[in-house]
């Protein structure tokens, strides 16, 4: 058995794991469930060997190991499917499975013969008919995990670690990989599985670890426990403690959407928002809500449908500028990627949409600048040494919370705020929703994604489920609860959990 | 059964040669020599091959470790300065009155430390191998100047000219594609460079020394680069301590013509080649139709433009 | 880790004190550094490159590349030369000049935003065309047919300046006063900063590319006259090892190739230094290549100083292969 003892893991401005200790035995499909930033992909990257600095250990075979790279955890006898998937695209099946243990004849000559039988070895013992010829980026995303399970199989690897591998998967190759990980465990594999799909762990796991906020939270049998008791483990905290109340009046229509489609990512969406509400949207990643959120906003064309704000029709936005120019402000869910300026500083970070307004005559006034960012800054005790500060320096809440500065400048009256709270830690988290809270009390509407459920049902007036693109469901915020609102959200995926068990 | 699989490996790499990239590339190259062998009196002669040959093989052999830097992700920019450093230094021992067996293989030794010393830097300083080596390339090509103090080394013995002669050039160029053509497609040295030039994190998660294979491949560049200078030397009869000015860049070039992938990952030995001898068909097509050779740099540039517009639309196409 | 954008500070601090301790040093070895005359002839040759530095930098802060700042040098000066040999008259031939400047550049733009091609490449293409362009027009020669004043602007000194100098510093101030105190330039270091974010902050981001790539091309069209006064000629080579050396000078001062970062004053405190040893080292009688070589060391020092302290801490710290 695998015992991992006392792990914690800090990250600047956040401990991502505290503490954590459990056991896997040998030759079992041991569960590891939690919220998004519950710590499991920390917890991964360290059993792998990528994040080599921790403390606590990992005790493997009765013995204290610590891996310092992918190669030694590899060679070690632990693969990893992350759920990036690490295959190369140029490369074929073969050699991507003998990557970096390439058997080579003299001369370092690639051994082709020994490359291709042993590759149809392991592809027929999961019953894969795939070409080892074939280059990988060809392959669907199933195909491509199957190739990354045969390096794991030629590692003689005696632990997998899956790494949310549903997440791109449709219901039939979920199902057969499902098929996949049974062979692996007649062959006494053990694997971690990890997910956040709750439907899933059921029906492929023996026994199951929760972690919640960077703790564990329990391990439990399978056999032993019940979904419901599982979600209660991984939601964990009584909403009405985690939320500010909410007190905002629903006042004249903002927003209203009708039939917006953009094929291939989400297709007749129609919805209104009003002053002083909050609407969620509720949904799987890869459900659209993030593309349906980008296309509104103006940063990605529309295919079909209509824009009506504030009693005005209005085809669509053709650029950013025009929805911030009309008061529509977004948030990216991509904080690094799409709303910060990392090497910039936090005042040239908050000014960008509003320099037009602090600039009439080309030259932008810095002292008006500097007011008006300071005067953010104080209002949400900004935690910084100055307003010249580069904003990589600043933890993950703060770094939030200059984003939604940067939006709250342009005195946009609908913001959309896309996953507002993912990878910072609790404190921050209630700051964030009750600076959402006051914007509804001034009359503003906010359009609310999330992938952590809890937050969603606590913040939002109204409920949007959306899946495979749609929206299939609408919640008042009484009716919504937990476990009603993630079946619906999960249904089309695999409901069989409860059955098998 | 086996028959089968035989049959299909022989198919296989018939498809690998031709069918990704070279395929389109290899077809301008047959059509170009077609339409100048039509239109222009003498240039389907052995003797217009022969100075075509010999024309494109000093840069050529450059080509081929650029293209090995660029395939693993990554640039060289001091190749030419490389070039130069090898042969002035090294050429210091003609003036010293070595014998032949003794300066060549110290030229070699050259290209092959200043190759290392980029390789060095680059996977240990964590900056972009573009920073790195337009930095050592300063750095040579100022410590060449100031050694030979930019006198040429004239007259050297005529063994040093045996090596420029006729198809002899072209005879070593043909011996380096040969094998990095195979290094890079039947090796496992060729595989991790793919892999490191496709994804570097990957690669890295899959095991692969990242850092050992990225060494190397700057060591071939800046030993192919004084091999290059070897030839030149030859040809010329002289050791200038300018040569291979501009290389890097027409290196560059020939390399993303052969559509080589600037982003690392994918592209061919034989791509580069080709490129090359389009290169060299069109300048010496231009010279032969009295059209001014200085437009050859414009040809050049369309081309380039060209091709990285077919690479960036085969990547927005994934 | 860096707190404060000092960064950009302190590698101004440190060229600052490098060029003046190079000053120093000259003028305790050399009785001829410190004369009115070599002060005033260093000012005159670093003009055309520090205009060159001045574009660079501008379009690396906005996430671009530009290595065809040498050859648009070029061209502008064949098209002047050409031009005037034909017998248009001068003030056009300079407005044309600088017009195919834009158009270079122009093109640029074109290849990079519409097109979606890296710039380094495009750059290197656009670079061999408009030196063939260059030399087709010169057909190979040095042309010296240039009106007499326009030639003795060289001569003419503002405030005891060469005039040259003058027009540069006179740039490099509009142009710093562009970046950091107009909304424009904020946009430019946006875009360069994180593209992505720029665009969903409602920043125009195409557009702000092709006023980049058209300004380089046009303040590279305006270094060219600069250096055919200064070298009384046209000639076909003007500025062939530009684009390195003005890039390591630019590196040198803290702009980087990632974009968003970068200063206008960093890159000519770079020029500045290159020209001071190159002047020292043919002062002293030495082999003024020992310039080049201690840029090169500068410049892999200056941007690998992290990963430098990371490898002398390396030996005691286990990382991944």
């Amino acid at each position: 058995m695998i015992s991992i003892g006392k792990v914690s893991k800090s990250f600047p401005g956040v401990k991502a794991l505290d503490d954590i200790s459990f056991t896997i035995q040998y030759g079992e499909v041991h569960g590891l469930v939690g919220e998004n930033g519950a710590g499991k992909s920390t917890l991964i990257k360290i059993l792998s060997g990528i994040y080599p600095q921790y403390e606590g250990n990992i005790v493997f075979d009765g013995s204290v190991r610590h891996f310092y790279s992918a190669h030694e955890a590899q060679t070690g006898g632990i693969a990893t499917i992350f759920q990036e998937l690490t295959v190369i695209k140029e490369l074929s099946v073969a050699e991507n499975i003998f990557l970096g243990r390439e058997p080579t004849r003299r001369l370092g000559m690639l051994d082709w013969s020994v490359m291709r039988d042993k590759s149809n070895e392991v592809l027929q013992f999961l019953d894969t008919p795939l070409d080892p010829r074939e280059t990988v980026g060809k392959l669907s995303v199933a195909n491509q995990q199957i190739v990354e399970i045969c390096k794991a199989l030629v590692l003689n690897s005696r632990i997998i670690i899956m790494d949310e591998p549903t997440s791109s998967l449709t219901e039939h190759e979920v199902d057969q990989l499902f098929i996949t990980i049974r062979r692996l465990k007649e062959k006494g594999i053990t694997i971690l599985y990890v997910s956040h799909k709750i439907e899933e762990i059921f029906e492929i796991c023996d026994s199951i670890t929760v972690l919640r906020d960077g703790k564990h939270i329990g391990t439990v049998e399978k056999t032993e426990t019940s979904p419901d008791e599982v979600i209660s483990m991984m939601v964990g905290r009584s909403m009405n403690m985690m939320f500010p109340p909410r007190s905002a009046k629903k006042g004249g229509l903002l927003l209203s959407v009708r039939d917006l489609s953009r094929i291939g990512e989400f297709e007749h969406v129609s919805f209104d928002l009003h002053e002083g509400e909050i609407i969620g949207f509720a949904g799987l990643i890869g459900a659209g809500r993030t593309e349906l959120a980008r296309a509104l906003f103006g940063a990605t064309a529309l295919d079909t449908g209509e824009i009506g704000l504030y009693g005005d029709r209005i085809d669509h936005f053709a650029h950013p500028n025009d929805a911030l120019s009309r008061g529509v402000a977004y948030l990216s869910e991509d904080r690094k990627g799409e709303g910060l300026m990392l090497e910039l500083s936090v005042r040239e970070n908050m000014s960008l949409p509003i320099l037009k307004k602090i600039s009439p005559y080309f030259f932008v006034q810095g002292a008006r600048e500097r007011e008006l960012v300071q005067s953010y800054i104080s209002k949400f005790k900004i935690r910084m040494t100055s307003i010249d500060q580069i904003v990589e320096s600043l933890s993950g809440g703060n770094q939030q919370k200059v984003i939604i500065s940067k939006l709250l400048l342009t005195e946009s009256k609908v913001f959309i705020f896309d996953e507002p709270t993912r990878g910072i830690d609790v404190g921050a988290k209630y700051e964030i929703y009750k600076i959402m809270n006051d914007l509804t009390l001034e009359g503003k509407g906010i359009i609310f994604i999330s992938s952590e459920l809890p937050e969603v049902l606590g913040v939002s007036d109204r409920i949007f489920c959306m899946r495979e693109g749609e929206l299939v469901q609408e919640f008042t915020r009484d009716e919504a609860e937990p476990e009603k609102v993630m079946k619906v959200l999960a249904a089309g995926e695999n409901l069989t959990g409860g059955d098998a068990a | 059964m086996n028959d089968l699989a035989g049959k299909n490996t022989i198919i296989s790499s018939l498809r690998d040669v031709f069918k990704v990239r070279e395929a389109p590339i290899f077809i301008y190259v047959i059509v170009m020599i077609a339409v100048f062998s039509s239109t222009i009196d003498g240039f389907f002669s052995m003797k217009n091959f022969e100075i075509i040959s010999r024309q494109i093989t000093t840069i050529g052999i450059v080509s081929v470790g650029m293209t090995l830097v660029i395939l693993s992700g990554g640039f060289d920019l001091s190749v030419g300065a490389i070039l130069s450093f090898a042969i002035n230094i090294g050429g210091q021992g003609i003036v010293f009155g070595w014998p032949i067996w003794i300066v060549y293989p110290f030229m070699l030794a050259l290209g092959i430390i200043l190759g290392w010393i980029n390789g060095f830097l680059i996977t240990r300083l964590a900056v972009p191998a573009l920073i790195i080596t337009l930095g050592t390339m300063n750095i040579y090509r100022g410590i060449t100047m100031v050694i030979t103090k930019g006198v040429y080394i004239t007259p050297i013995p005529s063994v040093y000219s045996f090596i420029g002669r006729g198809y002899i050039p072209f005879l070593f160029y043909a011996a380096v594609l040969g094998i990095f053509t195979f290094a890079t497609l039947k090796t496992r040295f060729g595989r991790n460079i793919f892999a490191i030039g496709g994804a570097e994190e990957s690669a890295l998660y899959s095991g692969v020394p990242v850092r050992r294979y990225k060494t190397i491949v700057y060591i071939i560049s800046g030993f192919l680069s004084a091999l290059s200078g070897l030839i030149l030397v030859g040809k010329s009869g002289f050791v200038q301590p300018q040569a291979g000015l501009g290389y890097e860049l027409n290196a560059i070039a020939a390399v993303v013509i052969g559509g080589t992938s600037i982003f690392g990952g994918s592209g061919s030995v034989l791509g580069t080649f080709l490129g090359s001898v389009m290169l060299g068909i069109i300048l010496a097509g231009l010279t032969m139709l009295a059209v001014n050779p200085y437009w050859q740099g414009l040809i050049t540039g369309v081309l380039i433009v060209f091709a990285i517009t077919l690479d960036s639309l085969r990547y927005l196409k994934r | 880790m860096r707190i404060v954008r000092s960064g950009q500070l302190k590698i101004i601090f440190i060229l600052t004190g490098v060029n003046i301790l190079i000053m120093a040093a000259l003028t305790y070895l050399s009785p001829t550094f410190m004369t009115y005359g070599n002060i005033t002839a260093v000012m005159t040759r670093m003009s055309e490159l520090g205009m060159l530095a001045i574009a660079e930098t501008i379009v690396l802060i906005g996430g671009g590349f530009d290595i065809s700042i040498g050859a648009v040098m070029a061209l502008s000066g064949a098209v002047l030369g050409t031009l005037h040999v034909m017998g248009v008259p001068f003030y056009l031939s300079i407005i044309i000049a600088l017009a195919a400047g834009i158009a270079v550049g122009l093109l640029n733009a074109v290849l990079v935003v519409n097109l979606r091609l890296t710039p380094f490449i495009v750059t290197l293409a656009t670079m061999a065309i408009v030196r063939s362009v260059v030399y087709a027009l010169l057909k190979g020669n040095v042309l010296t047919e240039l009106p007499e004043a326009f030639l003795n602007l060289y001569y003419v000194y503002v405030f005891k300046l060469p005039l040259l100098f003058v027009i540069l510093v006179a740039t490099a101030v509009i142009m710093a006063i562009m970046l950091k105190k107009t909304i424009l330039g904020r946009r430019i270091f946006a875009i360069g900063g994180n593209e992505k974010t720029a665009y969903v902050s409602g920043v125009y981001v195409k557009r702000i590319r092709y006023f980049v790539y058209c300004l380089s091309g046009f303040i590279c069209a305006l270094a060219g006259l600069l250096f055919t006064v200064r070298i009384r000629a046209v000639i076909p080579d003007a500025g062939l090892n530009a684009p390195l050396e003005v890039i390591t000078a630019v590196l040198i001062g803290g702009t980087t190739i990632y974009g968003g970062k970068g200063s206008i004053l960093g890159s000519l405190l770079g020029i500045l230094a290159m020209y001071l040893l190159l002047n020292g080292f043919s002062l002293l009688g030495l082999n003024p290549f020992w310039e080049v070589i201690i840029l090169g060391v500068i410049l892999i020092v200056v941007i690998g100083q992290e990963g430098i302290i990371k490898s002398f801490r390396a030996p005691f710290v286990r990382t991944r292969a």
